[in-house]
């Protein structure tokens, strides 16, 4: 058995000399991160070991509540992963497929989509009928595995998400050289890079007062369409469903470096619970950026159960909780940082017990601009929050 | 010695048919002179009235009516009872002639719903007069009397079969028996007068035909188109004469079915249960099937025993007592009985409080009452059991293997033990895997077979072309390929084979498949109710999880799976005359349960090493498909060299998976490993490449004398 390491060759691998791109710094620290985990692969088969590389553990068992930080923090939990594991060879053998494309990316100064890197990577494997991944699911969880085993943020390897959520209000920004008055974007806003970080985007000035954010952009564009924003000199913006990276990023940035209060209208639903949660106190699947995305914070603005018999609301616009409802509303009462929370309790309480879900949209049974002129004024005015 | 006798007729064999009361003829005319005396007020009758009814039954009157006792319920049981009552006394007269059996199956239809079935042996053919008593004559026969261990009939026997044909169809039984090739051989037509139970000889002017031996006879046998077969073909194509034998033709109302309780099914587990005999079986479809014989070496002659005191039961004690002549009690014991010394016979009668010397006939009720307690209670020695002869572990093997298609086959073969005063011995063999030809076959191949087909439709094709596939497997085959059930199979479209052939590949033929349990009393296959035989119990108690297979509670195991039990006794234990379940004594299975827990074991270090190596090399499979991306992606990251870290995981990944490498020998070791855990001996494992048990196909390889079954409608070697 060969007992001689691979001969391993100087840093600046040749064959990527000719189109290497001018570094960061930032870009020297995560190819180094890169090198050490090929390294050990290097290391382990010299010394015939079967190699492996330990993961930190992204599930709800490795995350914690930070009471005092208020946010869902990762913990010190890793998961071993083989290659010489017959559930793991496959997963390995993709995150070091993921590495050695965050290395091209890096290397040639490019940044793509985590789609544009899932079509780089995937090809069949030599002599088989099997593909190095099936499908773009079959890809993000491992970038993700990588961002977490590297300790690199994911613009750190040169990877971004797809752009979801838009911005207007009283707030210019510098993104990438241009600068971007997000009062003059017309019916469609500015759309929140998912890369929000100082490299990329600067505050030039900002002049709003709070940030309302809203679930979807169907609502968003009624408070667009009624300059709701100007009224009451804010920030609106929106995430399509939970909000993506970029998305809470941005309200991170704005809460805690411009210090804005972030208000939340979301769907009187488990769902929009949820999406409350999230941009609250972190994702367990993300919880390693809780860091720099939860915004402790922030409140919920509405829509409340109890708002049907506040707003008399029409029977016909309510939806019927499912037996799916149900099961999540239960979870989420045992949340640890719901514990405490009398005020939610008896939200979810009245919830269960109405047995039915509402959706923002259903306001405008009462008028079309209701949730705009009369309904979140009035929550604003009362400060009728939840925390 | 005769009082013995008679008393064992009645333990013995445990032939209690109501004929036994006939033999001790009452007068029937007596009951007729009393005449009926006239009406007496309201009663319906009177014991005049009913005398005048009363009277002989004829052994055959009562047949006739109650068919079902003796195996005549239906048509289809019919054809089987018959074949089974000729084959059985040609292996029981073979085997008592100490000639190695040869024996001829020939089944064809006559008319709808009719068919002859003839059965020939080179047994030692039957003296001339003995003939028509022994084929026209219920109840007569020489196993009767004794107490010993042989295929224990269905009680009347091969006349019975007789009868039934002549009942049904009005034709007579034809037999043609010959003791010598120098002799002549005797030709009978004969037919049973049902009223007085005596023969009729139609042929020869009531007397018979000799045809005479030599070319002269062979002319009369063609003329008449007497049915003989005059040579033996061995497997290596070498004739013989068949230098004695006996063949009987019946034709019968009945119903050839194949499939459970069919005669294939009883003819191919004969074969595995005598592997010393080589069957000849021409269905009425035309199919010719040889099950050669794996040993020319001859099960030993069981010895005939006397009773053990302790199996006898008071009635027969008393009887036994009464036909006593003038023995005195001591003398009576002691050469009645197995195990009896004189001083065990004093104990006896000390315990009983009886006079040793007293003469055994003047014992009376009450006194035989004390005499079968004090039996109970005095120790003697348990039976010899020497007189009992097992199959044997390695004939099971053999038998199993050439008649059942698998990959692993054990066999044990239990120390006998005793069940009221019974030596009785449990014999077990189990065959597992081994992927159905249907599963093997090539298109070419499946074409041609297609082609060559008579059968009429798909279904009869599968069934009939390849082992392994029962009538449901057929079912889901033709499913999957979305083929009619009753289509032709010569008129396949070309895109119709190729949907079957993917269906017969995919199709699990195994799945849902649940153990075959093959039962057997003195190598008699038992084809009728499963359910209540205390083997099939043993085998359901059993718990084969542990051994690797799945079982639900209550059910047989499922897998692709056979188990074979054998119980070999003197005096084997039927829950009833028809002879199809065994009864549960606690000592028969204890026995059963260690049998079976003994191939169990086997059959689960077996699964548990095969599972081993087959996982061993899928996941070595798995990991090598991935060295080649994981050693290109370190190398674009660290610049260290492909090939080189490719070797060195390859290396690693070889030692993590070493048990693929491991190739088992025929005994399921792998090879050059020692302390591994031994399977002991008797187990026979066929390697997956083995196409199995083929015709010719494997030559002069093959061991002289093993057995291979041969079917000459299917080219079997093609695959
Ligand atoms: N093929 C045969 N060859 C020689 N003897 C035979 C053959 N068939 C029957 N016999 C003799 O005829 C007797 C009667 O047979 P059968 O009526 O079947 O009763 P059983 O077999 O119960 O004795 C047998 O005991 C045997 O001696
Ligand atoms: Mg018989």
């Amino acid at each position: 058995m060969a007992k001689k390491k691979a001969r391993r060759q100087p840093a600046a691998a040749p064959e990527a000399a000719p189109d290497a791109a001018q570094l960061t710094a930032q870009d020297h620290k995560t190819l180094d991160a890169l090198r050490e985990m090929a390294d050990g692969v290097v290391d382990a088969a010299g010394r015939s070991r079967p190699p492996h590389l330990d993961i930190p553990s992204r599930s709800l068992s490795n995350v914690r509540y930070n009471k005092a930080k208020r946010f869902i923090e990762m913990g010190r939990g890793t998961n071993r992963r083989e290659l010489f594991n017959l559930s793991q060879a496959k997963s390995y053998m993709q995150t070091m497929l993921v590495g050695s494309g965050c290395k091209q990316l890096i290397q040639q100064g490019k940044t793509t989509s985590i789609r544009g890197l899932y079509y780089l990577l995937k090809h069949t494997i030599e002599g088989t009928r099997e593909e190095t991944f099936d499908d773009q699911a079959d890809c993000d969880p491992i970038i993700e595995d990588v961002e977490v085993t590297l300790n690199a943020l994911r613009e750190e390897l040169h990877v971004y998400a797809s752009n979801r959520g838009s911005m207007v209000g009283n707030v210019v920004v510098n993104d990438s050289g241009d600068e971007i008055d997000c009062s003059r974007m017309g019916s469609g806003g500015y759309t929140i890079p998912s890369i929000v970080e100082p490299e990329v985007i600067r505050f030039v000035k900002v002049e709003a007062d709070f940030v309302l954010h809203v679930e979807k952009d169907t609502v968003w564009r009624r408070f667009n369409e009624d300059k709701f924003w100007r009224k009451h000199n804010c920030i609106l913006t929106h995430g399509q469903g939970q909000p993506p990276r970029g998305v809470r990023r941005m309200l991170h940035r704005l809460h805690h470096e411009h210090h804005l209060p972030v208000y939340c209208l979301l769907d009187n639903d488990p769902w929009g619970y949820y999406i409350y949660s999230v941009i609250k106190q972190g994702s367990i699947n993300l919880a390693y950026e809780s860091r720099r995305m939860a915004i402790p914070g922030a409140r919920y603005l509405g829509l409340r159960s109890k708002d049907f018999e506040r707003c008399s609301l029409s029977p016909s616009v309510t939806i019927k909780l499912n037996d799916n409802d149900i099961k999540r509303i239960k979870q989420i009462r045992n949340y640890p940082w719901f514990e405490n929370k009398p005020a939610w309790k008896k939200e979810l309480e009245l919830m269960l017990r109405n047995g039915f879900k509402l959706e923002v949209e259903a306001l405008i049974s009462k008028d079309i601009s209701y949730v705009t002129e009369q309904y979140v004024p009035a929550r604003l005015q009362d400060e009728d929050f939840l925390d | 010695m005769s009082t013995a006798k008679s008393a064992q007729s009645g333990n013995g064999n445990g032939q209690q048919t109501p004929a036994s009361k006939n033999g001790s003829a009452d007068s029937a005319a007596e009951g007729q002179a009393a005449q009926v005396a006239g009406e007496a007020g309201g009663r319906r009758a009177t014991a005049q009235s009913m005398a005048a009814k009363q009277r002989d039954i004829s052994v055959s009157e009562f047949f006739a009516k109650n068919r079902h006792l003796l195996g005549f319920d239906n048509p289809r049981k019919a054809l089987l009872t018959t074949v089974k009552e000729a084959v059985d006394n040609s292996l029981d007269a073979c085997e008592e002639a100490g000639l190695v059996p040869e024996i001829w199956v020939h089944i064809e239809q006559t008319r709808p719903n009719r068919f002859k079935v003839g059965v020939q042996d080179n047994g030692p053919g039957i003296m001339k007069k003995q003939i028509p008593l022994i084929f026209g004559k219920l109840l007569y026969g020489s196993k009767f009397h004794r107490l010993r261990m042989s295929r224990g009939q269905q009680g009347i026997g091969i006349s019975a079969a007789g009868m039934y044909g002549m009942l049904t169809t009005g034709k007579p039984v034809k037999i043609i028996s010959k003791v010598s090739p120098r002799r002549p051989a005797h030709y009978y037509e004969i037919q049973i007068d049902t009223k007085k139970n005596v023969p009729e000889i139609l042929n020869g002017r009531g007397d018979g035909v000799d045809i005479p031996p030599g070319e002269e006879g062979r002319k009369y046998i063609a003329e008449h188109e007497i049915e003989w077969v005059a040579e033996i073909i061995a497997p290596d194509g070498a004739s013989s004469e068949v230098k004695s034998g006996t063949r009987v033709t019946i034709e019968l109302e009945a119903r050839f079915q194949r499939g459970r309780g069919s005669v294939d099914e009883y003819l191919e587990q004969t074969a595995i249960a005598n592997p010393h005999v080589t069957l000849h079986y021409l269905d009425p479809e035309g199919n010719e099937r040889t099950f050669h014989r794996s040993t020319t070496t001859l099960p030993p002659e069981p010895k005939e025993i006397k009773p053990h005191p302790y199996g006898i039961e008071l009635g027969q004690l008393v009887t036994m007592l009464k036909d006593a002549k003038g023995e005195t009690l001591t003398q009576f014991l002691t050469t009645s009985f197995s195990r009896v010394s004189p001083s065990v016979a004093r104990n006896i009668c000390e315990t009983a409080k009886l006079s040793s010397r007293a003469a055994a006939r003047r014992i009376g009720r009450e006194e035989a009452d004390k005499l079968f307690h004090a039996i109970q209670e005095t120790r003697i020695l348990a039976p010899a059991t020497d007189c009992i002869t097992p199959i044997g572990e390695e004939l099971l093997l053999k038998g199993l293997h050439h008649v059942v298609p698998g990959e692993f086959y054990c066999a044990a073969t239990r120390p006998p033990a005793v069940y009221r005063g019974n030596p009785f011995l449990i014999e077990v063999a189990l065959a597992y895997g081994g992927a159905s030809s249907a599963q093997r076959v090539s298109l070419d191949v499946l074409k041609q077979l297609l082609h060559e087909s008579d059968a009429r439709t798909l279904r009869q094709f599968l069934l009939n072309t390849f082992d392994g596939v029962g009538s449901d497997g057929a079912e889901r085959i033709m499913k999957e390929a979305q083929i009619g059930t009753r289509q032709s199979p010569a008129k396949l479209k070309p895109s119709e084979v190729q949907r079957l052939l993917t269906a017969m590949r995919n199709v699990n033929l195994s799945e849902g498949q649940s153990m075959q349990v093959l039962r057997y009393a003195n190598r008699v296959p038992l084809q009728f109710k499963q359910r209540d035989c205390a083997i099939t119990e043993s085998v359901i108690n059993t718990n084969w999880r542990p051994y690797g297979l799945s079982q639900s509670r209550g059910s047989l195991p499922s897998g692709p799976v056979s188990v074979m039990v054998h119980i070999a006794s003197v005096w084997v234990p039927f829950t009833s005359e028809s002879k199809e379940a065994i009864a549960s004594y606690p000592e028969i299975q204890k026995e059963l349960r260690l049998g079976l827990q003994t191939v169990g074991r086997k059959l689960g270090m077996y699964l548990r090493r095969r599972n081993k190596v087959k996982q061993e090399g899928e996941r070595r499979n798995i990991f090598l498909r991935y060295l080649g991306e994981v050693a290109g992606a370190v190398s674009q990251l660290n610049g260290a060299s492909r090939e080189e870290l490719y070797q060195q995981l390859l290396e690693v990944a070889k030692r993590k998976t070493a048990q693929a490498d491991v190739k088992l020998d025929d005994r399921g070791r792998p090879i050059g490993e020692e302390d591994e855990e031994d399977f002991g001996g008797n187990v026979l494992i066929v390697p997956p490449a083995d196409p199995g048990p083929l015709p010719n196909a494997a030559g002069p390889q093959r061991p002289a004398g093993e057995r291979t079954a041969t079917t000459q409608s299917t080219q079997r070697q093609l695959f």
